[in-house]
């Protein structure tokens, strides 16, 4: 579905990406999730993956997420089938590709696998009620927080331009989180690898989006980065 | 880049922190007019080491730290938890 025929076929839902019109512009296509469209690919998949080797920029803003807070997040998702790493600032991967981040010892980012929405977090959200959760209490981060994933062997030194922390892969191991600072802006990025690549998630104020974008475009062209659909980031013969 | 240890998030750049001031323990309830004047309207600002509540603004954590006002060294960093009645970290 290309750039235009996507907006049109979002139109019967209002939800769309924060990077929507500068995917539009780079000619993206659409696949239409409930949370909204989600772009697969530009046009070029074979290269795109191929790209999201070296470095590649991916908007993941259309897939499910939600966060959780308090004393008893942890016991309670792990009465949902989600077991919380046991350390914060680490990820642990669940059932269907399901990110359980632990951000403290009582806060918790559920994230969906990079190419599809988890139907385990949709589950999770509808299961919650305060009578059933005690102390665990949703924090919704569908619309408070843009979701790129930075993708490739390059990423780590794309980002000493515009962040404090070593990512590099021995320093900044895999399923590890940091919450700090990205271009001045408050992020939490989490590195969950795939197909052997290295992926760093990177989720921040929504009202930034426009701006960090514009960032990202520029720090990555030194090292040839270029936006990629999620289908580079997907395992081959995965359905999107 | 100087460098604060976070409890949390380990050490950090310091511009991901906010500085709020001198930890101050409230005087009970039932405390003279002057006791809740000075808590509310005075500070020490004291040359030597005090204790000062700090936040990480990724995760808005909070916590105490130990700093040294006339070289602004920070001595160590605590949560909440380990200070204990008296004020002192534990």
């Amino acid at each position: 579905m290309s750039g235009a025929e996507g907006a049109r076929a979002a139109n019967g839902n209002p939800r769309r990406s924060f990077f929507q019109r500068q995917l539009e512009e780079l000619g993206a296509r659409f696949s239409i999730l409930e949370d909204g469209p989600l772009a697969t690919d530009f046009g070029t998949a074979t290269a795109e993956r191929e790209q999201a080797r070296q470095l590649g920029l991916c908007d993941l803003s259309s897939l499910p997420r939600i966060g959780f807070k308090g004393a008893n997040t942890a016991a309670w998702l792990a009465g949902r089938g989600v077991a919380l790493p046991a350390q914060p600032h680490r990820l642990a991967r669940i059932e269907d590709g399901l990110l359980a981040c632990r951000l403290s010892p009582g806060e918790a980012l559920l994230l969906s696998q990079p190419w599809g929405a988890s139907r385990l977090i949709k589950d999770v959200e509808r299961a919650w009620s305060i009578e059933s959760a005690g102390l665990c209490f949703p924090v919704p981060r569908r619309d408070s927080h843009a979701w790129l994933a930075l993708v490739g062997a390059r990423v780590p030194a794309m980002l000493t331009k515009i962040c404090g922390i070593d990512f590099r892969p021995h320093k900044f191991a895999d399923l590890t989180l940091a919450q700090t600072q990205v271009a001045r802006t408050s992020a939490i990025v989490a590195r969950a690898d795939v197909e052997g690549t290295g992926c760093w998630h990177l989720l921040f104020d929504s009202a930034s989006a426009a701006y960090m974008w514009q960032v990202l475009i520029d720090a990555m062209s030194e090292f040839d980065g270029r936006p990629v659909g999620c289908a580079a980031l997907a395992p081959p013969g995965s359905a999107l | 880049m100087k460098i604060m240890p976070c409890p949390l998030n380990g050490p950090r750049n310091i511009q991901e922190f906010i500085c709020r001031g001198e930890v101050r323990i409230p005087p009970a309830a039932d405390a003279s007019a002057e006791a809740w004047a000075e808590y509310l309207f005075y500070r020490e600002n004291k040359a030597g080491i005090v204790r000062e509540w700090w936040c990480h603004l990724p995760t808005t954590f909070w916590f105490i730290a130990e700093r040294d006002t006339r070289t602004d060294e920070i001595i160590r960093t605590y949560t909440f938890d380990a200070l204990d009645e008296s004020g002192s970290g534990r």
